[in-house]
């Protein structure tokens, strides 16, 4: 289904013919399927072929974009040519010939989801279901579902980079509901991975995942509301990185940075953060959730260290943006899909370790809140005020954790949480996430140590303590 | 015909009953920076589902090409698919309903043909005029979308349907500073009448809001009197409008289990769904399944009316489908909360102390539709004795999506269809638990 090399050149020479100085055609072809099962049996079942082509012309800060699902040379090169009407320049770029193509080989899958049998996938769900549900009389309900996606893309663009390679994500959603009395708590974890299948049946014990899901609805539903206030938090590691995903990791795109939309603009090299914080944005790990050979623009993903003892070092920056800023491209550029025209987006985000330990910083807290888990959240990279839920929470009381409590948020702004963080641990760890945002819903992993936030807005029912 | 082959080789395969469904979208968007177009998106693409019946279970297939080549694939596919299928739910292709509503005035014509340069010009007049209407305002974000979706459905009992509707959005994000703060502003239009847009209006009132809440501070935690601006409102309801969907309350993961007949919300809560609305591309007079769709009511002063159905849950619960099959599972098409007789400034005017929440975040994340419970950051104002005071960000406001329903004072009469697809006014509520300082 992948396009000729000749066809891409002519693509891009016809894209470039009314003055634009940068072409690029995208070409994806991605395997996906569902299986979602509801009280241990298997309701949807779901196959999915994505197959689509995006044509990407720039002409100084303007660019166009433009897709569609054919593959026939005609209608592709219709497509480019009408875009490319958007310009009425002459010729000025000339586009470099496409040399041998470059495959991005480093990511290995042993058992790849087109190889795994289906009976095997649904084997792997029904156990998840089985420990979870048995995990406590009180677990009424659980929902198992799997996500697992083959994407292959191509890209070539006017300045002769010709790459393919072939990403491949799969994912559990372990969804448990405790009920009594007519109240219900969930309980959630889903686990993935940038490899094949070897890594549910090898790396990880689905089981004791599954059962951390029921004991966080067990513990939930038994759990006081969340008394309200200012209070210091500390936020576990792996899922707590999310907070510097909103908080901080947005708005260091480009996407806000290079219009002059983020808090972080103008900041590059001062101190912007306590100097005990270091945060990296690594899409070169290891099979790693929100790893790439390539970014969406075919140039290779790396390893970006934002903020090193607190001072910003970089930005996350795509190509088209680097234009608005004095910034080199970061390898940043990334997409769901061809249905997008790619932007700056983060990859394995998470705040390096530090030298306390766990127990140290829960020693050193009188009293506060402990999010041990984190829900999802978001941000205005506008203001840089930012939200996140606490999926599973607990009072700190004399340096000591306490009671559960539920139903909290906490709420802040990026730039100032930066300067509240006084305690980081070792235990740095990372969890797995879907990110949406301009460039649609992507595979995103955020990580932390778990760390202490000195003072921020607790949210909860119970009001003030 | 790559259909009428793909229902030939699937009956011959053993596929007993099989159905396609057709989507196709064509797209464009508009994005103006700095008074000069920015981005230019165009795009003509098409999906299509295939589910089949075989032995009893249903298989599905979804793809982006239609190339005969790939036939026996999908029949192959649609039958291991179902052959993993161990829930005893009865697979269900439908014949036809006796009549679908026509809804000829959700596609207009005029849009779609008009010329793309008058697009443009409308986006960067839009822009220009948010750059002009006020000196503190620094950064602007103009935008257009607009999207012809066609969809078509066509099974082996001999049903064949067809939708076609526009619709287009134009909007705008400004950033807004003074020396101390930086502040955010954002509204759009959708409709499918290009002369519905006012740029006028939509500038001034992006950028008056904005400006009024620079210098917003959190306030004191504790219980306060709350007005939601119809725009957070409309995010609360969307946040919880899964829990509507029969097929939730089966799976135990709707807190409306049990709730049918009962009072949910207090007597001003008449909660809709339209499936024919005007103006919103969402309108369909079937569903992804073939039944017809149609009017109903949820709430009905308060009483929970009726879930949402689809042939699956509808035959679980010996009730008739409501039309409301979408995308493998149950969805409401446009969720309206029908207005009161207020204005926004009585609404405001009933507050003795409390907020007027002009926007909430994080719904996807800080809203529990198994539980109801929300804690949702908000942002707003002051409001004491029925007047607007000063400015209020970084607060959460929290509480459960049942109770909020059941202490709905007072409803208005400003009526607005959201970014989200939900319709609702400006909404009065008794106290609930806000956290700031």
């Amino acid at each position: 289904m992948l396009l000729k090399k000749e066809i891409l050149e002519k693509i891009i020479e016809t894209a470039l013919a009314t003055g634009g100085d940068f072409a690029e055609v995208f070409t994806e072809e991605t395997v996906s399927g569902s299986i979602q099962t509801v009280g241990g049996l298997v309701e949807k079942a779901n196959s999915r072929k994505i197959f689509g082509i995006g044509i990407r012309i720039a002409h100084k800060l303007q660019s166009v974009y433009g897709f569609t699902n054919s593959n026939n040379p005609e209608d592709l090169l219709k497509l480019a040519s009408d875009l490319s009407k958007s310009f009425s320049d002459e010729l000025k770029t000339k586009a470099l010939p496409l040399g041998e193509i470059e495959v991005g080989q480093k990511h290995k899958v042993l058992v790849s989801p087109l190889v795994f049998k289906q009976t095997e996938k649904v084997e792997l769900l029904k156990k998840a279901y089985k420990a979870a549900k048995e995990y406590d009389e009180v677990i009424q309900q659980v929902m198992v579902n799997l996500t697992e996606w083959v994407q292959t893309i191509l890209i070539a663009n006017s300045e002769g980079r010709y790459v393919t390679e072939e990403r491949t994500r799969i994912r559990l959603g372990i969804n448990a509901i405790a009920g009594k009395d007519g109240m219900m708590q969930t309980g959630y974890e889903a686990p993935g991975t940038g490899k094949g299948y070897e890594y549910f049946l090898e790396d990880v014990n689905i089981e004791d995942i599954a059962r951390n899901a029921a004991r966080m609805a067990k513990t939930m539903l038994f759990a006081d509301e969340c008394p309200s206030g200012v209070m210091p938090v500390v936020i576990d590691n792996e899922f707590g990185g999310v907070i510097f995903h909103e908080a901080c990791g947005h708005s260091l795109e480009a996407t806000s940075v290079a219009k002059n939309a983020s808090v972080f603009c103008g900041k590059l090299h001062q101190q912007v953060a306590s100097p005990i914080v270091t945060a990296i944005d690594d899409g070169t790990i290891e099979n790693g959730w929100g790893s790439a050979n390539f970014d969406d623009e075919g140039y290779p993903q790396q390893r970006r260290v934002l903020i090193e003892n607190g001072i910003l070092k970089s930005y996350m920056v795509d190509k088209l943006n680097s234009r608005r800023m004095d910034h080199q491209p970061t390898g940043s550029s990334r997409r769901e899909s061809y249905r997008y025209s790619p932007t700056s987006r983060m990859s394995n985000t998470f705040i390096d370790n530090g030298t306390s330990t766990f127990d140290e910083i829960i020693a050193a807290t009188e009293y506060g809140l402990y999010a041990a888990k984190m829900g999802g959240g978001s941000v205005n990279p506008g203001s840089g005020d930012f939200n996140f839920a606490v999926s599973e929470g607990y009072i700190i009381r004399n340096g000591k954790i306490a009671e559960p409590v539920r139903g909290a948020s906490l709420v802040g702004n990026g730039a100032e949480i930066l300067w509240k963080i006084d305690m980081i641990a070792n235990n740095l760890d990372r969890a797995r996430g879907m990110c949406g945002s301009a460039s649609g819903s992507i595979p995103a992993d955020v990580g932390q140590p778990t760390l202490r936030v000195s003072s921020i807005t607790v949210g909860g029912k119970k009001g003030a303590k | 015909m790559f259909i009428e082959k793909l229902f030939e080789k699937a009956i011959k395969a053993g596929i007993s009953d099989v159905q396609v469904f057709l989507n196709n979208m064509n797209e464009l968007s508009i994005e103006v920076f700095d008074g000069q177009l920015e981005k230019y998106e165009i795009s003509d693409s098409s999906s299509m589902v295939i589910r089949g019946i075989y032995q009893g279970k249903m298989g599905t297939y979804s793809t982006e090409i239609m190339d005969e080549s790939l036939i026996d694939t999908i029949v192959n596919t649609i039958i291991e698919s179902a052959k993993i299928i161990d829930s005893p739910d009865e697979a269900m292709i439908y014949a036809g309903d006796k009549e679908y509503k026509e809804l000829n005035d959700l596609y207009n014509e005029e849009l779609k043909t008009m010329d793309v340069s008058k697009k443009i010009e409308k986006v960067k007049n839009l822009d220009a005029l948010f750059h002009a209407a006020d000196p503190r305002v620094s950064i602007v974000e103009t935008m257009y979308a607009e999207q012809t979706k066609t969809v078509m459905l066509q099974n082996t009992k001999g049903l064949k349907l067809f939708n076609k509707v526009n619709s287009s959005m134009l909007g705008g994000q400004v950033i807004v500073k003074n020396e101390t703060d930086q502040r955010t502003g954002f509204d759009l239009l959708i409709t499918n009448d290009f002369n519905d847009y006012n740029n006028e209006e939509l500038s001034r009132k992006v950028v008056e809001d904005a400006v009024k809440t620079l210098g917003a501070k959190p306030i004191p935690s504790g219980n306060y009197e709350i007005v939601f601006d119809r725009d957070a409102f409309g995010i609360l309801l969307s946040a919880f409008s899964g829990i509507f969907s029969a097929e939730a309350v089966h799976k135990g993961a709707s807190l409306l289990k049990g709730k049918l007949g009962s009072t949910i919300g207090s007597s001003h809560v008449t909660l809709v769904d339209d499936p024919f609305m005007k103006k919103s591309s969402r309108s369909r007079s079937f569903d992804d399944e073939g039944v017809a769709t149609k009017y109903k009511e949820l709430v009905k002063e308060g009483v929970l009316t009726t879930f949402l159905h689809n042939l699956n849950t509808a035959k679980k619960d010996q009730v008739t489908s409501t039309g409301n099959g979408f995308g493998g599972t149950v969805s409401a098409v446009n969720l309206a909360l029908l207005p009161g007789n207020h204005s926004k400034d009585e609404l405001i005017k009933m507050i003795k102390n409390g907020i007027y929440v002009t926007d909430v975040q994080g719904a996807h994340a800080g809203a529990n539709s198994v539980s109801g419970d929300f804690s949702l950051q908000a942002m707003g104002f002051v409001v004491k004795e029925g007047v607007i005071g000063a400015p209020v960000a970084l607060i959460t406001v929290a509480g459960n999506f049942i109770k909020m329903l059941q202490d709905i004072e007072a409803l208005g009469n400003d009526t607005k269809t959201g970014y989200y697809g939900i319709t609702c006014p400006s909404v009065k509520v008794g106290p609930m638990v806000v956290a700031g300082l």
